[in-house]
């Protein structure tokens, strides 16, 4: 009968565990003191070393950084001799289009009737802006009419649903149009800009005129036009008392401004 | 049903609701010219013979008070038609805004006399706006004569003013103060802002310059030549008399009021050289706040935020415009050429006007100007040209004209022009009239 021995064999693991073990923590005992012998004198002169030599920095010319800023021309530091030149007149001046007091008038229709009223007007009174201004001036209610550059081309529109108030009081409208534009100081819009969308404000005025809540409706794209148009708004103490005959607590006026250089 | 209630409940709701507040809108550079309005003389509703008189000085009062506002084009009398008008039965809208009139306002009334005193009733009309053309209405009574005519015009010429030019109010009741010699020696002046009723405020019988209102016009400051020098007094017009103020040595000149009336600013030698000082309106607390070699004098203060001072200094050669704040901390110069002197604050702020020389030395034109700057951009613009020396500009309390002396005309006098040059009118005539100071109010 074949037998098979099963030799159970000790396997003499103790010996060879011992082994494993103590290579395990040699190695472990040595990372652990790689570590501290390697690192400890750097922690000790971390930021304390040798005279402040932590940084050493080499110029590389090889390194393509983006220019310094050209210092463009400041408007304060112009050379020019203020307002007393004339410039070509850039755009026809729309003319008030209040007398009209249809539905939606758009801004198409108002042109065609003032236009011809505006003909025996002497055309220089509306470019106030850059003409030497002894009797060709612009309207003469305020002289800051004067510091405003460039022409502006707008739009007139009255709101179909809100109310009545420009048909009833365009002389109001009127006022808050020509006070708005006066103290619309454009040299704060950065003078890089020639050309910008147009930016639409809203805010209110209330019964004693006083204007509030001046918000930014929708911008031009161009923050500092549009912080001149805030400030232009800011700087108005009042439109004037709302008419007497409006019953409404107060009025909210959306204004545009068109900058064009 | 219930829906159809709700859909109708909300469509009133609503409109209550756009009723309440309605929407302007509106943008920049839409044409806003010179309004453009009609002035017909006003119609005298009584027999009394009086009325002709009267009527004649109201209408030309008027008539001139609008025209000077500057902002207004005025349509001319030849254009109006024949029939006269004195109540609002009386207008025909199409008559006043279709051509030649062309019209966008109406101005009209009537005057009646009858025993001492006389009534006035006025209106305005926006002629373009048939379904509601009226935007003001009024009546005034006074005595009957000639005075109380050119005042009651002043008063609703100002009405007119304030509700058309965006609740700025009117100069019609404005003062203006100056010098005038014609008595024989420089004595300080009033008059009204047109140049009537000039009448003499001090009779001190030496010499008066630089006069200045106060903010509220209670009181006056200018500086006299008493007899050890030259000082700052005050005339009170409530007391209608010179009242104390304190004496300093050296020599005073300029005193200018700080916007809210508590302090007065002026220019001092008592250390010497010329410095600019502040000091309470009572006389109390004087302090120094310029400190260098070269005059500092003519101070003019901010008038919107009273947190600055204007004026002109010889630190570094000719006399140029300074400006700094109003404790002496952060001098700016504004002008860097020529000779600059006498700045004057507009009401909003933003502008200074004063008299230039801008080309100053041997073989120079010589012209002296007026000009006005801007101060954030130091923009200017030249504002005479006439030739002469043009001194001493003041600004109205709408900041939309300015009164200056001039001596074009061959003698020194007064003269107003609007802040953009246009218009320029000469308001006094005899004797030699000088540094003109516009009240505040």
């Amino acid at each position: 009968m074949p037998t098979g021995e099963i030799f159970f064999e000790h396997e003499r693991w103790g010996h060879n565990l011992a082994l494993s073990a103590a290579l395990h923590l040699g190695v472990t005992l040595a990372i652990i003191g790689y570590a501290y012998i390697a690192y400890s004198g750097h922690g000790a002169n971390w930021g304390a070393g040798g005279g402040g030599s932590a940084m050493e920095v080499s110029i590389t010319s090889t390194i393509p950084l983006p220019a310094n800023p050209v210092q463009t021309q400041s408007v304060l530091a112009t050379e020019s001799k203020g307002l007393s030149k004339s410039e070509p007149k850039t755009a026809v001046q729309e003319p008030e289009a209040i007398p009209i007091p249809e539905k939606n008038a758009k801004k198409k229709p108002p042109k065609q009737p003032t236009e011809t009223l505006r003909k025996p007007q002497p055309e220089p009174q509306q470019q106030a802006s850059n003409v030497a201004p002894f009797g060709e001036g612009g309207p003469a209610s305020g002289p800051y009419a004067m510091f405003n550059n460039g022409a502006a081309k707008g739009g007139f529109s009255f709101t179909g649903g809100g109310g009545d108030f420009g048909t009833r009081f365009a002389w109001y409208v009127r006022g808050v149009n020509q006070k708005v534009s006066e103290n619309w100081m454009k040299y704060e819009v950065d003078p890089r800009i020639t050309n910008a969308n147009r930016v639409y404000l809203t805010f209110d005025i209330d019964r004693s005129g006083r204007p509030s809540h001046v918000q930014i409706e929708q911008s031009s794209g161009v923050p500092s036009l549009d912080i001149s148009a805030m400030r232009a708004v800011q700087r108005i103490d009042t439109f004037g008392p709302l008419p007497p005959e409006y019953p409404g607590s107060k009025v909210s006026v959306e204004f545009w401004f068109d900058y064009k250089k | 049903m219930l829906r159809s209630l709700f859909l109708s409940l909300s469509l009133v709701l609503f409109s209550l609701h756009a009723a309440a507040q309605d929407w302007i809108k509106t943008g920049t550079n839409l044409g806003v010219e010179k309004i453009r309005i009609a002035v017909p003389d006003f119609k005298a509703t009584s027999q009394d013979p009086r009325n002709t008189e009267l009527l004649k000085t109201f209408n030309d009062t008027l008539w001139s008070d609008l025209d000077n506002a500057g902002i207004f084009d005025m349509v001319s009398k030849s254009f109006y038609p024949l029939t006269q008008i004195g109540a609002p039965t009386d207008v025909k809208f199409e008559t006043w805004s279709a051509p030649p009139p062309n019209a966008a306002m109406l101005v009209f009334g009537n005057l009646a006399a009858s025993g001492n005193n006389m009534t006035v009733q006025g209106w305005l009309y926006d002629v373009k706006n048939t379904a509601s053309p009226q935007i003001l209405g009024k009546q005034y009574s006074d005595v009957a004569t000639t005075q109380a005519a050119r005042v009651i015009a002043h008063k609703f010429a100002d009405e007119i003013i304030f509700r058309l030019g965006a609740g700025i109010n009117g100069i019609a009741e404005t003062q203006i103060f100056y010098v005038s010699s014609r008595n024989g020696h420089k004595e300080i002046w009033g008059m009204d802002y047109d140049g009537a009723n000039q009448h003499p405020i001090t009779t001190l019988g030496s010499i008066a310059l630089s006069p200045h209102v106060s903010p509220d016009g209670s009181r006056l400051a200018f500086s006299a030549f008493t007899g050890s020098g030259w000082e700052i007094r005050m005339f009170s017009f409530d007391l209608n008399r010179l009242v104390s103020f304190p004496r300093f040595a050296g020599t005073n000149l300029s005193p200018a009021w700080s916007p809210d009336g508590t302090k007065l600013a002026f220019s001092s030698s008592r250390s010497g050289d010329p410095e600019i000082y502040v000091i309470d309106q009572s006389g109390a607390n004087p302090h120094r706040i310029t400190n260098s070699k070269g005059p500092d004098v003519s101070p003019t203060w901010n008038r919107k935020t009273g947190s600055q001072i204007a004026w002109v200094s010889g630190r570094s050669g000719l006399p140029q415009v300074y400006v700094m704040g109003s404790d002496g901390t952060n001098v700016q110069q504004l002008t860097d050429q020529g000779y600059a002197v006498s700045p004057a604050w507009s009401p909003n702020g933003t502008i200074v006007a004063f008299s230039w020389m801008r080309h100053y030395g041997p073989g120079a034109p010589g012209a002296q100007d007026i000009y006005i700057m801007d101060i954030v951009s130091k923009q200017w613009v030249q504002l005479t040209h006439d030739g002469g020396r043009n001194d001493f500009p003041s600004w109205s309390p709408d900041g939309r004209h300015i009164v200056f002396q001039s001596n074009r005309s061959g003698s020194l006098q007064i003269w107003t022009m609007l802040a953009n040059g246009e218009n320029q009118k000469q308001i006094t005539n005899s004797g030699s009239n000088s540094e003109p100071d516009w009240s505040w109010k």
